[in-house]
């Protein structure tokens, strides 16, 4: 090698700062967490989750839930557990399979209390 | 009459049900991008609406953790910084739909739309034209606006003041169903 001490030495830093570049760039420009590998708030049936929430509803926003119930009605983009809870699916195009006075298992993330149509709102969920 | 007050009521709250075309998914869209930068912008595919058919009376709530960005960083710094989506969880939009009259609607109708926007507890009177279409059962509604950061109190720091555009503009695209 034919480099001298010094143009090595600028190679090296060069090579660092650009690394380090890419990393930083990488890890601020990722997309947001999938539900799947999300930790889970709350385990239960939809019953329970909609006593607890009538307790303290402002506490439950953005709370990563599992909540097994029975659909009550089908509706084009999700479904409606225990009258009240709608689940808006992730994947839109399954709520065609599923239909009324089954149970099921999902996860997904309260998104709030939805004062205009009375229901809670759950949004990306996914059938467990 | 005291055993015809009853029915008189169910007779009308389903009079009342009748009249509404409501939707719990609609897209709502907001750009805040300058050339040149990382895009800025996110959609809201979970904003819920209502329109009152007889008096065109139209209500709408959006959560605003429901908007979902490209990038995980932006997304918090919206949530935290500047919607400070933790004590205004919601924005809402109460106004009405001049002259609305379903039975004309048929491809394409354009009407004004007036109201008051409600983000971060602030209100703003917002105008401007909405292009409703019917679709089989359904009635599709579109409109755009603009907004600016200050008209709601959020303050953008200097050092990426450059990057956000001075006016923000929210587009609206809902499908709404009849209530039944």
């Amino acid at each position: 090698m034919s480099l001298s001490k010094k143009s090595k030495v600028a190679i090296a830093v060069i090579l660092i700062i650009a690394i380090t570049g890419v990393a930083v760039y990488k890890y601020s420009m990722q997309p947001p967490a999938k539900i799947e590998s999300k930790k889970v708030d709350f385990t239960g049936t939809s019953n329970e989750l909609l006593s607890k929430i009538q307790e303290n509803a402002a506490e439950w926003q953005d709370k990563i839930v599992v909540i097994s119930g029975n659909i009550t009605s089908v509706e084009d983009k999700g479904i409606t557990l225990s009258s009240s809870i709608y689940c808006q699916l992730r994947d839109s195009t399954l709520a065609k399979t599923l239909s009324s006075n089954n149970p099921i298992s999902l996860k997904g993330r309260i998104i709030g209390y939805d004062d205009l149509l009375e229901e809670l709102k759950l949004d990306q969920c996914i059938i467990q | 009459m005291k055993k015809l007050l009853p029915l008189v009521f169910l007779f009308l709250s389903a009079s009342i049900f009748a009249q509404k075309y409501y939707t719990k998914t609609g897209r709502t869209e907001f750009k805040a991008s300058v050339e040149a930068f990382e895009p800025v912008g996110a959609i809201n595919n979970s904003t819920s609406a209502i329109i009152n058919i007889k008096t065109g009376d139209i209500a709408s709530l959006l959560f605003v953790k429901a908007f979902n960005f490209r990038v995980a960083l932006m997304q918090e710094h919206f949530n935290e910084n500047y919607m400070e989506s933790n004590k205004f969880p919601k924005a809402t939009f109460r106004g009405k739909i001049e002259g609305f009259d379903l039975s004309k609607i048929s491809a394409s109708k354009e009407y004004t739309l007036k109201g008051t926007l409600t983000v971060r507890g602030v209100k703003k009177e917002i105008e401007t034209i909405a292009t409703f279409t019917k679709q089989g059962d359904k009635l599709l509604m579109k409109a755009s606006f603009g907004v600016k950061p200050e008209d709601f109190d959020i303050k953008i720091p200097k050092i990426v003041s450059k990057k956000i555009a001075g006016t923000i503009n929210i587009s609206l695209d809902y499908e709404f169903i009849e209530k039944k």
